[in-house]
């Protein structure tokens, strides 16, 4: 007999197809703040390790902690985006537990009063027909955490290091209601969570240093079963590529146990990203009780209405603001705006770029096309791009008002700029012989050189070969030096033929 | 050598070139070796308190010296001081040296106070006899057969002894005040979050204070004075004004000429378990106060009874949380036993922790745990607000609130160390301002037959001070009036 158990390779997709995968998230982010929750010391990744550490980082006898006020504007900011409810009265939690890494023996964090409740962020998927649908990820709340430091165990099996500069660091735990079921919504959200932090000036979002990590819960169901399926929680995946893969493989893996008749449990597991499998963590695990009680050291925070509006003022505008103002004031479509939004400094720039020229839709083909392609070539960013909108703008306007040719812009005066992005445009131009030749005159005699040259291809032409066009059209364009402009040529040519 | 009732007593000997600091040092080092069988203190910072002494002598000859020249002062062996080693009488911190000073200690030094050394207190603050600390009992100097209560026993010893001016204990349920009238002298639990605990070894983080053991109400006042106020480095601590109770101590004057009202404990006067002996000092006392034209009343607290189970399920709650620092991980002892992380914590703990702060870490685990949580400590949290409702009631109607600070006078060493429910009892009348967060003095009301020590309390508002230090020495001069007389 051969064996007829399901493997998560191996499952048919009809099967897959009758199972909906319910997933929640765990985002745990790091705040961008000078020190860290409750101690002075600096808020840096990186350093040598242990340098980042004061009595209170350490935790030694006799230390208090101390609120930093930032973090809080940060986590409302983060409530705000989000449209949570922001407690007027939050208080913080001891969470219990013994961990070397953890210098107090309890994490500091928040259980019954966090400081953000309720909220939901807006998602694009695309769909089967690729057709972008909107969903809504609701979250339960948002609170305010320390982080631990770390533990690295150095190919000794007998030793652990510890390094305690993270310890300490200020987090934000935003956790969803299981409304996500699939792995691309999951990358999705994960995505628009980075975007917003990234926005807000809270977090750098890099998932690659641990500023953005996340915990996913993940069950399945049959389809329309409205009890939730065993959970299992993959913990620490700090990649969106990782997190779909993840969800992916575990779908499939929940999904062939169960048609095998087998159980599931609810367990802790790690993702292993060379094989895309998860696997579960042998330690056997007992029910860890964390004891929570509110924190003596630590008075409750009050958040008047006051200061929450103050907060707000302060705020830059949404990536979802900012796209539904650049289709509705600017006129781009729909996916210029996604584009142009997906990060602040783009949107910025685009903006600034649209106060100088009103060429809305030409100016986003700009960043998109020329822009984007030499910011992914040269490895930068727009925040270090060295043209200014204004200069931008201006050759936008050569372009627009028929000064230059579009090829000549994008191909040469770009590129000249970007070398010199303080010289104007139009001297640039001027100074390259590059202003487009619109006498008709000279360009006549031109097309009729041409076609005098080249009596058999005119024939042809006449015949029917229509897409001689395009000779003639290059062979014109030769003569002046690419100074022509290229719709006369045509036209030109149009008539003498 | 002379004893100074007051630091001003002193300052004057001092000003006038009777004394020096460095004379006044000597002496008290002598005496320390001398009352070395008491144990009163751990550490003695010899050299350093000369060196500090000839200093101070220094900046007094040019008119530069603190508001405390000349104070020669014990710290408890649970405040941090820069440089020095700190252990809260356990083994756990072996070797451990504070990098940073407690800002109540620095306070201190700032206005020139000699720290001459540590004190033994039990461990981690957590005991009422002085018996429970790794570095072994301190003994009461009126009859060294006796304990000196605790926990800042050895603080409180220190100061009956003449070992040091004065010293600076914590209380968080009555660790000051109980030592104080078991030694015969004055213990100050100020409100809480009167004084930053920045420095101050946790025990039980919403009941500790820290507080003067002195012999004088005006030391008391003094030393609260300079400690009190704002700190960057406790959140918990109020940013309210501290008035100058030192120059406000003529309770005539701070009243306004009205008479007191002063309700005291029926229970503490009426009931059993407090020694005759003791009864009958605080009725004296009462009677005293009534021909001086006071109105003293009986009052009722229901609530009495609940104050030391409520004190016992929340102080032991937060010192299993406040403790889980000390895992032999980053600093204090570690257990040579250590085959894996799990034993690295057990062995050491077991091993570092003595058995009446395994046994505080174990109930509180368990009060905290998910299954008694709400029975345990939600409940007692409601309760806690239950009393601190009732007693600011009871503070409305009185200015204070008068009883003894123990049941009994000093006990035998031993004598309760197998029964903690009757240790526990030794801080009966002591656990309510720890509870509600009321300020607290214990003033000597003369001695027993057996020449041992009996303490009045007097308890009243948050944040009164200054009225209670007032009446504590208007109280303490009818006291001690009669025996001037005879």
């Amino acid at each position: 007999m051969i064996s007829t158990k399901l493997t998560p390779t191996t499952i048919p997709d009809e099967l897959l197809g009758s199972y909906e995968t319910v997933i929640g998230l765990e985002v745990h982010c790091q705040l961008l703040t000078e020190s860290k929750l409750f101690a002075s010391d600096t808020n840096r990744f990186g350093g040598e390790p242990n340098t980042h550490i004061s009595p209170l980082t350490l935790a030694l006898p006799g230390t208090l902690p101390k609120l930093n006020k930032k973090a809080v504007e940060y986590a409302v900011r983060m409530g705000l985006a989000c449209g949570c409810t922001i407690s007027e009265r939050t208080i913080f939690d001891r969470k219990n537990y013994f961990y070397p890494d953890l210098p107090k023996g309890y994490q500091i964090s928040q259980d019954k009063a966090p400081i953000c409740v309720g909220g939901a962020v807006t998602i694009s998927v695309k769909g089967k027909d690729h057709e972008v649908t909107e969903k809504t990820i609701r979250f339960h709340h948002i609170h305010l955490e320390e982080d631990a430091g770390k533990s690295v165990h150095d190919g000794n099996q007998t030793e652990t290091q510890l390094d305690y500069n993270r310890a300490g660091t200020p987090l934000i735990e935003m956790v969803t209601e299981p409304d996500l079921r699939s792995a691309e919504e999951t990358g999705a959200f994960v995505t628009e969570i980075r975007r917003l932090a990234r926005y807000l000036d809270v977090s750098d979002g890099n998932m690659e240093e641990g500023s953005l990590r996340c915990d996913v819960n993940v069950s399945v169901r049959l389809a329309g079963a409205s009890e939730l399926g065993t959970k299992v929680e993959i913990k620490n995946m700090n990649s969106i590529r990782n997190i779909m893969r993840a969800v992916e493989f575990e779908r499939r893996r929940q999904v062939a146990t169960l048609e095998n008749g087998d159980s599931l449990f609810q367990e802790t597991r790690m993702f292993d990203a060379e094989t895309g499998e998860t696997y579960g963590m042998r330690v056997k695990e007992t029910m860890n009780d964390y004891r929570y009680f509110p924190d003596p050291d630590l008075c409750p925070v009050v958040l008047p209405e006051a200061t929450i509006q103050e907060i707000r003022s302060r705020m830059p505008a949404l990536p979802r603001e900012l796209r539904e103002k650049f289709v509705s004031h600017y006129g781009i479509p729909a996916y210029d705006a996604q584009q142009l939004t997906d990060t602040r400094e783009m949107a910025h720039y685009f903006e600034n770029l649209c106060s100088h020229t009103n060429a809305y839709k030409t100016a986003s083909n700009w960043l998109m096309g020329p822009v984007k392609s030499y910011l992914n070539e040269s490895g930068t960013d727009i925040a270090d791009f060295s043209l200014t909108p204004q200069v931008l703008a201006e050759l936008i306007t050569l372009v627009e008002t028929e000064v230059i040719s579009h090829s000549t812009a994008t191909q040469k005066a770009f590129p000249a700029l970007l070398q010199a992005p303080d010289r104007s445009p139009r001297e640039l131009a001027e100074t390259n012989n590059w202003l487009q030749n619109r006498n008709t005159n000279e360009l006549e005699t031109l097309v009729d050189e041409v076609l005098n040259a080249m009596p058999d291809k005119v024939t042809a032409y006449k015949k029917g070969k229509k897409g001689l066009m395009g000779l003639f059209v290059g062979e014109v364009m030769k003569k002046s030096k690419g100074t022509a402009d290229p719709k006369l040529i045509n036209q030109l040519l149009a008539e003498k033929l | 050598m002379k004893e100074y009732l007051t630091l001003a007593d002193l300052q004057r000997d001092l000003r006038a070139g009777n004394t020096t600091c460095v004379t006044l040092v000597g002496q008290y080092l002598a005496r320390i070796r001398e009352y070395q069988h008491l144990n009163a203190f751990v550490e003695v910072y010899t050299d350093e308190a000369l060196q500090r002494a000839e200093a101070i002598d220094e900046r007094l000859t040019n008119n530069q010296a603190g508001r405390l020249a000349g104070l020669v002062l014990g710290i408890k062996d649970v405040l941090c001081q820069a440089g020095h080693s700190v252990q809260a009488g356990s083994h756990i911190l072996d070797q451990y040296r504070s990098p940073f000073t407690a800002t109540a200690v620095q306070r201190l030094l700032d206005e020139d106070a000699i720290i001459i050394g540590r004190q033994n207190c039990d461990e981690f603050a957590m005991g009422s006899s002085n018996e429970s600390s790794y570095f072994g009992p301190v003994r009461n100097a009126a009859d060294p057969s006796r304990v000196p209560g605790g926990s800042s026993g050895g603080s409180a010893v220190a100061v009956q002894a003449g070992l040091c001016h004065a010293s600076l204990g914590s209380d968080t349920g009555g660790s000051v005040r109980q030592p104080a009238a078991f030694c015969g002298v004055v213990g100050l639990k100020p409100s809480y979050g009167r004084v930053s605990r920045w420095g101050l070894i946790a025990y039980a983080s919403s009941f500790d204070c820290i507080g003067p053991i002195t012999r004088s109400v005006e030391d008391a006042a003094l030393l609260l004075e300079i400690m009190a106020g704002h700190d960057e480095f406790d959140s918990t601590v109020s940013t309210r004004e501290v008035p100058d109770y030192s120059a406000q101590l003529d309770w005539m004057a701070v009243s306004g000429q009205q008479p007191a009202r002063v309700g005291y404990l029926r229970e503490s006067l009426e009931s059993e378990a407090v020694a005759p002996e003791i009864r009958e000092r605080l009725g004296q006392v009462i009677e005293q106060l009534r021909a001086d034209g006071h109105a003293v009343e009986p009052v009722e607290m229901p609530l009495l009874k609940y104050c030391l189970p409520t004190y016992y399920i929340l102080t032991t709650a937060e010192a299993s949380s406040n403790l889980s620092r000390f895992d032999g991980v980053r600093y204090g002892y570690r257990s040579e036993d250590t085959p894996d992380l799990e034993r690295l914590y057990k062995n050491t703990r077991t091993e570092g922790f003595g058995d009446e702060v395994r046994r505080r870490i174990l109930l509180g685990t368990f009060v905290l745990s998910a299954s008694y949580y709400d029975a345990y400590y939600t409940k007692a949290q409601s309760v806690r607000k239950l009393i601190r409702q009732e007693t600011e009631r009871l503070l409305t109607h009185y200015d204070f609130i008068l009883s003894p600070v123990t049941p009994t006078t000093a006990f035998r060493i031993g004598e309760k160390m197998d029964d903690p429910l009757q240790m526990y009892l030794a801080d009966i009348f002591t656990v309510q301002a720890n509870v509600v967060g009321t300020p607290a003095i214990a003033i000597p009301a003369g001695t027993d037959q057996e020449g041992l020590s009996i303490g009045l309390q007097l308890m009243t508002r948050p944040f009164a001070e200054k009225e209670l230090l007032a009446f504590s020495k208007y109280v303490s001069d009818l006291i001690t009036m009669p025996e001037k007389v005879e």
